[in-house]
């Protein structure tokens, strides 16, 4: 660490401080000044232990625990990172693979705004009508093909951008699941539970308690209304049809999954629960899911899976308040009226259908037409900005 | 340089000390512990369950001579059962025996600090000698809680409105642990260092089950932990920790095992001690268990890295 030797120890580590702070890292005035003490105890020349003491105090969490070493070595010793770093902490375009992808999709989402305003799914979108015409399996690839003849620039940067989430974005996704999980309405319960700052007085366990004092009731015991968490399902349809949406739809599941304890199915012609999946955090998981994923893909029997989630998985929790999301854009191969009388029978558990659709416009599907009046909201999602659009809608 | 070497003393000493009462830690582990006590700075620890974060709050105090106080907190966890509470009964008791002599007993006596029933937190912060406070699982405590707490973990005081403020004798060294079931506030983080316990690598997992136990065979340690090592990079929903492999070795050395058994059905019965959910259970077969003891990490198509390449 002696390649800045011009420079007073304390800028040195501003310089270190400001790349800490670019990849997320809260080290403020307090942190630098920890670390100089620290520096200061430990002996700058033990490079070691001081890696270790800074490591202490600069990280915050597990994500930063373990971006650290790099971090630490980008700033002070660039020469054992592969290639040529500068010390400002930006790489060239290409050594570092999240930078690429970043500065790619920075590129790409300033050169693609201006010809695609308000058009946020391109592929399924303009696909829409030829799809309605009755054979989705055979109509949906053609046109995914037509496009990607038309940009075929675009549509492999387009498909690559939903397989490819950096660690923030992801950090992002949960966040929102969080706020959204925060908005979702209780259920009131009949039943009380004590709590410090109460409604209503507990006179039984007051009076119990009054017995250590004599009988005087120096510690009332209060209680509250008890509320429980309302259930949330969320069925992901990963047919052919909606293959470039699926990655987005089972993050968004995950998160969920996740921050709000939702149950995950997916289904194409047949349906299949994937929430032990989506609660485990590693790698061979995100590889199971994809494989899943990748072995769908034929017609979408929407409205059998969605009979069978009512009769089979989720019979005993679908109650009153349990909030179903549907994540697809209404093609079945099924007999169009059958999809209303499954939602019907969805409803009549008490359950609340919310349709989440890729389109701008609600799908023009005969099925889904005819089943509108037993949906209580559309909601186009097409990207995780749309999400956080309609975060306040969601209760 | 002169610092320095003093420095590497202190740090060396504590990491032996720590090692004589059976907790072997990393450098920088000691190092963080080490500064943690400098710089007079509460520890966060985080990790999966079994990795040790208990472990060196006791291992920290015994090396220490020091007096650990424990606070295991849960939901619902209030000031009451965490700092102080007023000793009501005798309280009214000490009214009530004065009570012939009017006059003679005043608020401020009955408000005093031997009314005061002392609870974890300001146990710690009362103590003459030294003292290590361990916050078990703040992760369970209510956000409330984690606010309140606050104000001890950066001043090391606390504040009992009718007497005033009380200010910690002798900072204790406070160590926190996380499992991670909930986000911890940024202002809680802020105050405190951190350190990440990973599971520990080979050398060291063998180091630390022989310490543990001396008696069992060098031979079944060893190729205890290679399977233990390689299990952890399984697919499993619940992975063993330290706790489990301990368990483990020392099952299979009471069945007088002088080393893994060849015969799969016995390994499998022993397995309850690595493998605490059904579905991990269930997906461990004969076949699979056979592949990690021999080391063959085929994985479908792919052929992974070596479990000894794993990152430390």
């Amino acid at each position: 660490m002696n390649h800045t030797p011009a420079l007073a120890p304390s800028e040195t580590l501003a310089g270190f401080a400001a790349l800490l702070r670019d990849h997320g890292l809260a080290v403020g005035v307090a942190e630098q000044r920890a670390m100089l003490q620290a520096a200061l105890i430990v002996g700058g020349l033990q490079e070691q232990r001081l890696r270790a003491a800074w490591r202490a105090i600069a990280c915050h969490s597990a994500r930063e625990w373990r971006l650290w070493p790099e971090l630490f070595d980008r700033y002070w010793h660039p020469e054992r990172l592969r290639g040529t770093v500068r010390v400002s902490g930006q790489t060239r375009p290409g050594r570092d693979l999240r930078q690429a992808v970043q500065q790619m999709r920075e590129q790409m989402d300033t050169a693609q705004q201006p010809p695609t305003t308000g058009k946020t799914a391109p592929q399924t979108a303009t696909d829409a009508p030829h799809a309605v015409a009755g054979d989705s399996e055979a109509g949906t690839p053609r046109a995914q093909g037509g496009a990607s003849r038309s940009e075929p620039q675009m549509e492999a940067l387009h498909q690559r951008d939903g397989q490819m989430w950096l660690p923030q974005e992801l950090g992002a996704l949960q966040r929102l699941a969080r706020q959204i999980t925060a908005r979702l309405r209780p259920l009131p319960t009949r039943r009380w539970k004590n709590a410090h700052p109460g409604q209503r007085l507990d006179l039984r366990q007051t009076l119990r308690r009054s017995v250590a004092w004599g009988g005087e009731p120096l510690a009332p015991a209060w209680q509250i209304k008890r509320v429980v968490p309302p259930r949330l399902f969320i069925l992901a349809d990963v047919s052919r049809s909606m293959e470039s949406h699926a990655a987005l739809f089972l993050r968004i599941a995950r998160a969920f999954a996740l921050e709000a304890q939702a149950r995950v199915f997916v289904f194409h012609t047949r349906l299949a629960e994937v929430t032990p999946l989506m609660q485990r955090d590693s790698a061979a998981v995100q590889e199971k899911i994809n494989a899943v994923t990748a072995g769908f893909g034929a017609g979408t029997r929407i409205a059998s899976s969605l009979g069978e989630f009512a009769r089979v998985h989720a019979r005993a929790q679908l109650r009153r308040g349990a909030r179903v999301w549907v994540l697809s854009d209404g093609f079945d191969t099924d007999e169009s009226e059958n999809l209303a009388i499954a939602l019907q029978a969805l409803r009549a558990h008490g359950a609340r259908i919310t349709w989440f659709h890729p389109t701008r416009e609600v799908p023009a599907a005969a099925a889904l037409q005819g089943a509108r009046r037993h949906i209580d909201r559309f909601i186009p999602l097409a990207s995780v900005a749309d999400l956080a659009a309609v975060r306040h809608a969601l209760h | 340089m002169n610092m320095g070497t003093a420095h590497q003393n202190n740090d060396r000493l504590l990491r032996e000390s720590l090692q004589q009462v059976g907790y072997l830690a990393d450098a920088d582990l000691a190092t963080t512990v080490w500064l943690a006590g400098e710089l007079e700075r509460p520890l966060l620890l985080e990790g999966d369950a079994g990795v040790g974060k208990t472990a060196l709050a006791t291992a920290l105090a015994q090396a220490k001579d020091a007096v650990l106080v424990r606070l295991q907190c849960f939901e619902g966890l209030d000031l009451a059962q965490a700092a102080y509470e007023w000793n009501y009964g005798r309280q009214l008791m000490a009214i009530r025996l004065h009570d012939c002599q009017p006059g003679s007993v005043k608020e401020a006596d009955v408000f005093s600090r031997d009314f005061l029933l002392e609870r974890p937190l300001l146990k710690a912060i009362s103590q003459d000698g030294p003292c290590v406070l361990l916050i078990d699982e703040i992760d369970r405590a209510d956000e409330a809680f984690e606010a309140f707490l606050l104000e001890v973990l950066a001043d090391y005081q606390i504040t009992v409105p009718e007497i005033g403020t009380l200010r910690a004798r002798n900072i204790p060294r406070v160590i926190l642990t996380s499992n991670g079931t909930r986000e911890l506030s940024d202002a809680l983080r802020r105050r405190c260092l951190y350190h990440y316990l990973d599971y520990p690598t080979l050398a060291r997992e063998i180091a630390i089950v022989k310490t543990a136990l001396p008696e069992a065979d060098t031979r079944l340690v060893e190729e205890a932990v290679q399977f233990v090592q390689r299990l952890r990079n399984e697919d499993l929903s619940k992975i063993p920790g330290i706790a489990e492999t301990l368990d483990w070795v020392k099952a299979l050395h009471r069945m007088h095992h002088h080393a893994l058994p060849e015969d799969m059905a016995v390994l499998l019965t022993t397995l309850g001690c690595l493998l605490k959910t059904r579905e991990d259970r269930f997906g461990l077969g004969a076949d699979r268990a056979r592949q990690l003891v021999e080391g063959r990490r085929t994985v479908g198509v792919a052929e992974k890295a070596p479990a000894n390449a794993a990152p430390s």
